[in-house]
């Protein structure tokens, strides 16, 4: 799994690319672990952008609760955005929908992390 | 059998190998050990990587630069009387530390004359054999010894050559036993997988009216796929199909534990979404790894054909109705279980009617992929349902799991198979009270 980082202003943006499975989980979850690390570090949002995610499997699932927990505890505001039609219903069927903030394009997100500045 | 080898042996002992009678074993016992003692010797200073060969190695390296340079000397006119005896003298403790290098190679040699007409063997004695031969000016092949230098080197890659064989052979012997431990391991996976499976229910609790199967196809990991009859007061029967997040032995666990917990309160509530509500905070108190699972519950009531349910972040079960139509259930459903604590579960209410299927199944089914890496999908489920008519229950299962296997082909199956099929009959049902 190849995953892109950008950073606008003080929101960091992470792009998984392909899919998120058993396998590629672990190397997704470190890096979001890395990135929401205590210590001051963390960037004031986080948005992962599921554009180039293909796939989601149960266990990818568990990296985005991970995230924002870990992002929670950071004080890292989080979400998430443009979900393709079988990651969208992964989210939507397994609930993940109503406790991590989705939404259907970056500028949405944009606008629901930082409200000022939309 | 045993006669061939026994007179084999007795043949051995009587003339006896090293032509020693039986009477005078004294003396070649003594032979023997010195000479174990001398080759013990060699080895050390000639075989063996270490501080004693290298400094034996230095030490003749030394005396051939001595004796090449002392040739040369000794070919200076008008020497003084002292110095030529200084070299004579040096000389022969020169010849005295070749030859006895010489004699210890040659006792370290396993097959002596194959040492003696090799390169390393002549070039030894010739550089040696003058000094004994005395009566000619032997002082050019004297020089010879500087190919000796060839010789030195040759044993230094040897000895290289040597130690890197041993790595390798102890490389060897860690890599066996890695792969020792590898299937100590791997065997008992397989016994944890085949407990694992055995506490699923082998069969549905008798009741009129309703026919049901249960599959499971695993995959080759450890996975968290499970699936539930359980038995609730009143003759109502509950069905469970979950999957929990991830695999290995992390998910085989928290599949036990969530499991248990499911087993152990769903005869204390009536209402289905409060038996995952609870059984959900119990799970969130004792999730150290984040995990999580998917769970869809149902209580059927034989009697009436009463279906009450609530879904976990599962899969939507199908039904397929008597007249044909197929449909999920697909009523609002909560979070996923372990996730979260304190949330809620809505709980929905369908009435099967005579001759209805219901098909419950986990994400291995309509995400097994193919080697063009395509997912099975709803669709070819819900078409292997449609056309499955009005069989039996363990038919359908068979069906779709056939269906999924040709459709996988080659590609590995990534996580478990899981199926239950229950049909319904009020005629039959109703015939009981």
């Amino acid at each position: 799994m190849n995953i892109q980082l950008e950073t606008l202003g003080q929101t960091t943006l992470v792009m998984p690319q392909g899919r998120l499975d058993f396998g590629s989980a672990p190397v997704f979850q470190q890096r979001l672990e890395q990135l929401l690390a205590g210590g001051g570090t963390a960037p004031a949002a986080l948005i992962i952008d599921c554009a180039g995610l293909d796939y989601v499997s149960s266990a990818g699932l568990r990296v985005f609760l991970l995230a924002a927990r870990a992002a929670q505890r950071a004080g890292t505001a989080f979400a998430v955005c443009s979900l393709k039609p079988p990651v969208r219903e992964v989210f939507d069927l397994s609930g993940f929908a109503r406790i991590i903030s989705v939404h259907a394009d970056r500028d949405s997100a944009f606008a629901h992390l930082q409200p000022g500045r939309a | 059998m045993d006669h061939p080898s026994v007179s084999s042996r007795a043949r051995t002992a009587g003339p006896s190998l090293s032509g020693t009678p039986s009477g005078q074993l004294s003396a070649p016992r003594a032979t023997r050990s010195l000479r174990a003692a001398v080759r013990s010797v060699a080895e050390l200073l000639l075989e063996r990587p270490g501080p004693y060969a290298r400094a034996f190695e230095q030490l003749i390296l030394g005396l051939i630069v001595l004796s090449v340079v002392s040739v040369g000397v000794e070919a200076l006119p008008g020497l003084p009387a002292g110095i030529t005896r200084a070299l004579r003298v040096g000389e022969i403790l020169v010849v005295a530390v070749f030859s006895f290098e010489y004699l210890l190679r040659l006792i370290a040699a396993r097959e002596k004359l194959k040492f003696v007409l090799s390169f390393a063997g002549l070039i030894d004695l010739l550089s040696i054999a003058p000094f004994y031969l005395g009566g000619f000016d032997a002082r050019w092949l004297r020089t010879l010894r500087l190919l000796r230098l060839l010789r030195v080197l040759k044993l230094r890659t040897h000895i290289l050559e040597s130690s890197v064989a041993e790595r390798t052979r102890e490389l060897a012997e860690k890599n066996a036993l890695l792969e020792q431990a590898q299937a100590q391991i791997n065997a008992e996976l397989g016994v944890a997988r085949a407990l694992q499976l055995a506490i699923l229910p082998a069969t549905f609790p008798a009741r009129a009216g309703c026919e049901s199967a249960a599959r499971m196809i695993p995959a080759t990991t450890m996975g968290g796929d499970f699936y539930d009859f359980i038995e609730l007061p009143g003759g109502q029967i509950g069905l469970v199909m979950a999957d929990v997040s991830g695999k290995g032995v992390p998910a085989a666990f928290f599949m036990a534990v969530a499991r248990t917990n499911l087993r152990g309160v769903a005869p204390d509530y009536v209402n289905p979404g409060a038996c995952l509500a609870r059984t959900n905070t119990v799970l969130c108190s004792q999730n150290p790894l984040d995990l999580f699972v998917t769970v869809f519950y149902c209580m059927l009531d034989p009697a009436t054909g009463a279906l009450r349910y609530a879904n976990g972040g599962h899969n939507p079960p199908y039904l397929r109705r008597a007249d044909g139509s197929v449909e999920a259930l697909s009523g609002a459903g909560g979070l996923v279980l372990g996730a979260m604590p304190d949330v809620e579960f809505p709980e929905h209410q369908i009435q099967l009617r005579d001759g209805d299927l219901l098909v419950l199944y986990t994400d291995g089914v309509t995400e097994a992929f193919n080697p063009a890496d395509e997912a099975y999908g709803t669709e070819r489920l819900i078409d292997e349902i449609r056309a499955h008519g009005a069989g039996t229950a363990a038919g359908l299962l068979e069906r779709i799991c056939h269906s999924v296997t040709v459709f996988a082909g080659a590609a590995p199956q990534s996580d478990d198979i899981t199926l239950i099929a229950l049909s319904w009959n009020r005629t039959a049902a109703g015939a009981l009270q």
